[in-house]
């Protein structure tokens, strides 16, 4: 057994528990107007169509509300009225067509809640329909409605290959070819917290806003560029978030938000979205469709692997590109492969936008490349445990994209610690143990997920660090803290570097007017590169207020000195300056210490993956391998997970209770994504609209995560540690479907598994009464 | 919008004829509606404040033998804590404990379960298959200001019920069954808290001497627009142990009759198969 230390608690645990830690919308003056977005198109049941106006009757009507100011149209809107984060393809409101059911139309401005709600209900706007695609192969082929007929590629958003050495040949000559289909579905971040925030134009002409967002310092030129203002004179304060998981990456209602505030003549305005216009109009994973050849030895050595990928992007960009670039870079699995190709196409449909998702493009390929690994083991009758182990990467190996791994890889440890679990160990005489009507299933997935932006977009941030004038320690956190507990990690760090008690370290959320730019809280990057520089930061700090002390404490010998709790110290004396005391002699600017790190990225990248304009190829990865065992009901179909372990390799852990909770979270939300959440969408239409129909899992639905750590040493971490944040997801998807292979002998293709899809399965291999009675 | 907290019937008859008052239990259904659009109210009249409505009694012997009043107003969780309520109505127990969750149940009612009519109500199965009755109260004058129905009656269709304008539901009354019953529930949803039931099945069942059954009481949530019931399946049970095959057979019949629908939930074919395969877990009991 792994001992564990005493859980510390988080810097922002007491806050949270008590619930005096405020979002962004809490924070709200109480004078603030309400804006919000009138979008027609689902109740009108059009996910394409060409605006024509609004009803000017509906118009009069809605002004005159009592306390209705403004009814705002894409004429009202200055700058480009296009957002998004590289493809510039999505209007703030749309003017001429809309292209999914959610897409805003007109912006209400009002003096109350009710009022605006009211103002909303009275608009009509006048749509004439326009075909529309929403399967994104029907998309691809000629004739297809076009949903942006200015963009090159019709409705292709990217199309991209990966190749390595020449998979079709080696295919051809494999002793071993399997082939598989796969399919993953529309994913809901569904936080706690919605999107939303308010802003005010300042007396100096400035734009305010404190929003729930993972990106404060791009928002400023996602919003300069949509609404023609200069991204320097906007302020964005990002406070703690309820949720982010990737889909608040990018303006949400930023740049609605901002285009109330240019229209409210200096009052605050405050923007929330409910929960049905957070599933209408937020950002969802990608629905992708995966076919695979996969070339192996008798022995089960992987040969070749060829597949081809299809991501529908919905009707905006977004980060469609960069997400099925990661997705393609992971495509072929953590394993060791000569021949790989890999081919992407991310299209654009009439349904609602994807984006951003932790496991950003990755958690769909996972189900895929591990179910291709288990129908090897089957084939060629392995143990599917040994086999990973014998195709796994390792640290010096070249990986499928021809990345030559010179980071931390311990995927190897991950499985053969999972070898020795008793849940592991024990799982036969547990699965022949099932009780009535009960069949017992037992599977394990090897997962991955890179870390950072990847080559191309400099993956930096920089940390500044004060000395205050009371002598405690102020760490402007610059990266956003969407619960994940980054902004605890880094008081943590600051904590150890400058050898001071937790409570000694105060900490700054996300303010582009204090901080200095440092990235997007994403890629598992955050606490990698913002802590690598905090680091540094801390260290030159310490090192500046053992030089101040030397002339208080009359030491001329720096080494003869060390920062203690609360002082410095001349160690050979035993003489103390306060650190209170200390701070009165320091000048403002001698206070603070700010200090930069830019992650590295793979040397002589692999002469392949040309098409993608930033994010290719990765260096560093996170590693884990998790087992389910779960109960299915032979009457039924439900399935009941009864364990989970994950084993994580994320480097050095630095917070045991950080970490686990990572892994724990990860898991949760990938048991959602491959048993309850089942995301229904008809002709662009949400089904599932609301958390009565999208169902994430409760508490009774998820068993106790046990999270162990295959603890290696990234050198290049901050005290030796990666980015855990995303692989957790990845590895609910292969686990349960292993599981549900074991339990009922057939291997569901299509996430999630739900009761009618595993009452199928049960249905495929013969009559369940007949195994009952046997 | 107003709440009306009324403390006495008399009270209680005239805020609720005001145009437009609607009647508050715990508001779990009806706040979610209203917030929907789908309902509108010009006032809420609250039923917490009247205590009649409130509690649990036992009532003197009719038909299966003894009963229970449970008072319109009576939290799920409240139910579930009565002691003759875990012991002698197992199946209506098990109804409540999977029932939404515990905040729910802490606000919700059984009236308010009942007058909701939804075919997916969780405590109308076992209280159709025990044969409870309603009693209704209204403002006329004494003696007839009260009705008593069977909830088969009382429920007319999906959210429809016999409630006459200004009444409300007094109380549900239920039988206790004897000894020699046996009682079972199963709700199927899509995940194991907060879920609308997908299918579920009641089945009280009196069994004689040698596990033959003499008579069989089914009844179905969520493959109707009211609770289903399907005496064709009964018969097939009566006069045979509940052997895997007598229940298979059975389970074909349910199979044969029921008339599901397709929803977002679950297709109809899912329905019908697991109506059928419920009766399975019979063989346990
Ligand atoms: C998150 C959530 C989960 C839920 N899960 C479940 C579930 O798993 N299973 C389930 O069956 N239900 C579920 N429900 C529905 C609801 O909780 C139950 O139906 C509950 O019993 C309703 O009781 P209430 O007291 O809250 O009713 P209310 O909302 O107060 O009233 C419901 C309706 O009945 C009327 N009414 C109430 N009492 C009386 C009376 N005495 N006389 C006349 N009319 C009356 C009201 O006017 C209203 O039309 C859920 C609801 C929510 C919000």
């Amino acid at each position: 057994m792994i001992s564990r230390p005493a859980p510390r608690p988080r810097a922002d645990a007491l806050s949270k528990a008590t619930g005096t830690e405020r979002y962004a919308l809490d924070q709200a003056p109480a004078e603030s107007l309400w804006a919000g977005a009138y979008r027609p198109g689902a109740a009108l049941g059009l996910a394409h169509a060409q605006v024509l106006g609004l009803d000017e009757a509906s118009v009069r009507a809605a002004l005159a509300v009592p306390g209705v100011l403004r009814v705002l149209t894409a004429a009202d809107v200055p700058g480009t009225n296009r957002q998004g984060i590289i493809h510039k393809d999505q209007p703030v409101l749309c003017g001429e067509v809309i292209r999914h059911m959610g897409d805003p139309v007109a912006l209400v401005l009002a003096e109350s809640a009710p009022a605006l709600r009211h103002a909303l209900a009275l608009l009509r706007a006048d749509l004439r329909p326009l075909p529309a695609v929403f399967d994104p192969e029907q998309a691809l082929k000629k004739g297809a409605p076009l949903l942006h007929p200015e963009h090159k590629g019709g409705n292709l958003l990217l199309g991209a290959r990966i190749e390595k050495g020449n998979a079709r040949e080696a295919l051809k000559n494999a002793p071993v070819v399997l082939r598989g289909e796969f399919s993953t579905p529309v994913q809901e971040h569904a936080f706690l917290e919605p999107q939303g925030g308010f802003a005010q134009i300042t007396p100096d002409g400035l734009l305010d806003m404190t929003v729930s967002t993972q990106a404060p310092f791009r928002d400023r030129f996602e919003i300069g560029h949509a609404l023609g203002l200069n991204p320097l004179h906007i302020r964005v304060r990002a406070p703690y978030l309820g949720g982010g998981f990737g889909g608040k990456d990018g303006s949400t209602a930023q740049c609605l938000l901002g285009l109330a505030a240019l229209h409210a003549k200096g009052r605050p305005v405050r923007l929330a979205w409910d929960r049905e216009e957070s599933i209408l109009a937020g950002y969802k994973r990608h629905a992708v469709r995966l076919r695979y050849t996969v070339g192996a030895e008798k022995d089960g050595t992987l040969l070749a692997l060829s597949c081809r990928l299809v991501y529908d992007t919905g009707a905006y960009a977004h980060l469609g590109g960069e997400v099925m670039e990661l997705g393609m870079e992971h495509a072929a699995g953590p394993y060791r492969i000569p021949h790989v190709r890999i081919e992407g196409r991310c299209v654009y449909t009439n349904n609602p936008i994807a984006g951003a998702f932790r496991g950003f493009g990755v958690a769909q390929t996972c189900p895929a490349f591990e179910g291709m690994l288990d129908a090897l083991a089957a084939k060629l009758c392995l143990d599917p445990l040994a086999l990973r182990r014998k195709n796994a990467l390792r640290r010096g190996d070249e990986n499928p994209c021809g990345v030559r791994l010179s980071s931390s890889v311990h995927l190897v440890e991950c499985l053969d610690t999972l070898a020795a679990h008793p849940l592991w160990t024990t799982r036969r005489d547990w699965r022949a143990a099932a009780p009535p009507f009960t069949r017992r299933g037992v599977g394990l997935a090897a997962v991955f997920n890179g870390m950072g932006y990847g080559r191309g977009l400099p993956d930096m941030a920089i940390a500044k660090v004060e000395f205050t004038e009371a002598g405690e320690f102020l760490v402007y956190n610059a990266v956003a803290d969407m619960g994940q507990g980054n902004a605890a990690a880094f008081a943590l760090l600051a904590a150890q570097e400058l050898n001071q008690q937790a409570g000694a370290i105060q900490l700054i959320q996300p303010d582009t007017e204090r901080c200095h730019p440092s990235g997007s809280s994403s890629a598992g990057r955050t606490t990698y590169t913002y802590g690598n520089a905090l680091l540094k930061a801390c260290g030159a700090m310490r090192r500046k207020l053992i030089s101040r002390a030397a002339m208080p404490l009359l030491a001329d010998e720096l080494d003869s000195l060390e920062l203690i709790p609360g002082a410095v110290r001349h160690i050979p004396t035993g003489r103390v300056v306060p650190l209170k005391l200390l701070a009165g002699y320091l000048t403002h600017d001698d206070r603070v210490c700010v200090a930069e790190f830019l992650m590295p990225v793979a040397q002589n990248p692999p002469n392949t993956g040309r098409d993608f304009l930033i994010g290719f190829p990765h260096l560093i990865f996170a590693h884990a391998a998790h087992l389910a065992r779960i109960e299915v009901d032979e009457l039924t179909g439900r399935v009941r997970v009864c364990d989970y372990l994950a084993v994580t390799d994320g480097g050095k852990v630095l917070d045991r209770c950080c970490f686990d909770q990572q892994a724990q979270g990860g898991a949760a939300q990938g048991l959602g994504y491959a048993l309850t959440e089942d995301f229904q969408l008809r002709e662009g239409r949400i089904l599932t609209g609301d958390l009565s129909t999208y169902l994430l899992p409760t508490a009774l639905d998820v068993p106790d995560v046990l999270s162990l750590a295959a603890e290696g040493d990234e050198e290049t971490g901050p005290h030796g540690l990666k980015g855990v944040g995303e692989v957790g997801i990845n590895g609910p998807g292969p686990a349960l479907a292993a599981a549900l292979e074991d339990a009922t002998g057939t291997r569901p293709h299509q996430l999630p598994y739900t009761p009618e899809r595993v009452l199928a399965l049960l249905g495929a291999r013969g009559s369940s009464r007949k195994r009952r009675r046997a | 919008m107003n709440v009306l907290f009324p403390r006495t019937r008399a009270e209680l008859f005239q805020t609720l004829a005001e145009p437009g008052a609607r009647v508050l239990a715990g508001g779990t259904d009806l706040l979610v509606r209203l917030r929907s659009g789908r309902e509108t109210a010009a006032a809420l009249v609250s039923l917490d404040k009247i205590p009649e409505l409130r509690g649990i009694s036992e009532t003197g012997g009719e038909g299966l033998g003894r009963g229970l009043r449970l008072g319109a107003t009576t939290t799920h969780t409240e139910l579930l804590a009565h002691p003759l309520v875990r012991a002698r109505l197992p199946m209506l127990a098990q109804a409540l404990s999977e029932l939404g969750s515990p905040p729910i149940r802490n606000m919700g009612t059984l009236g308010g379960n009942t007058c909701t009519a939804s075919p997916a109500g969780d405590t109308l199965p076992p209280l159709m298959a025990l044969g409870a009755e309603v009693e209704l109260a209204s403002a006329r004058p004494h003696g007839a200001g009260t009705r008593r129905l069977p909830l088969a009656e009382f429920i007319t269709g999906p959210g429809r019920t016999a409630l006459a304008p200004g009444e409300v539901l007094a109380a549900v009354h239920v039988p206790l069954p004897g000894a020699g019953w046996m009682q079972h529930f199963e709700k199927v949803g899509r995940r194991n808290a907060l879920a609308v039931a997908v299918v579920s099945l009641a089945a009280l069942l009196r069994t004689e001497r040698g596990g033959t059954v003499a008579e069989a009481r089914l009844a179905w949530g969520s493959v109707g627009p009211t609770v289903w019931r399907c005496p064709e399946a009964e018969a097939v049970l009566v006069g045979r142990r509940l052997s895997l095959t007598a229940l298979g057979e059975a389970a074909a019949v349910v199979r044969a009759h029921v008339k599901p629908m397709d929803d977002v939930r679950a297709s109809a074919d899912y329905r019908r198969t697991v109506a059928g395969n419920l009766l399975l877990r019979l063989v346990a009991l």
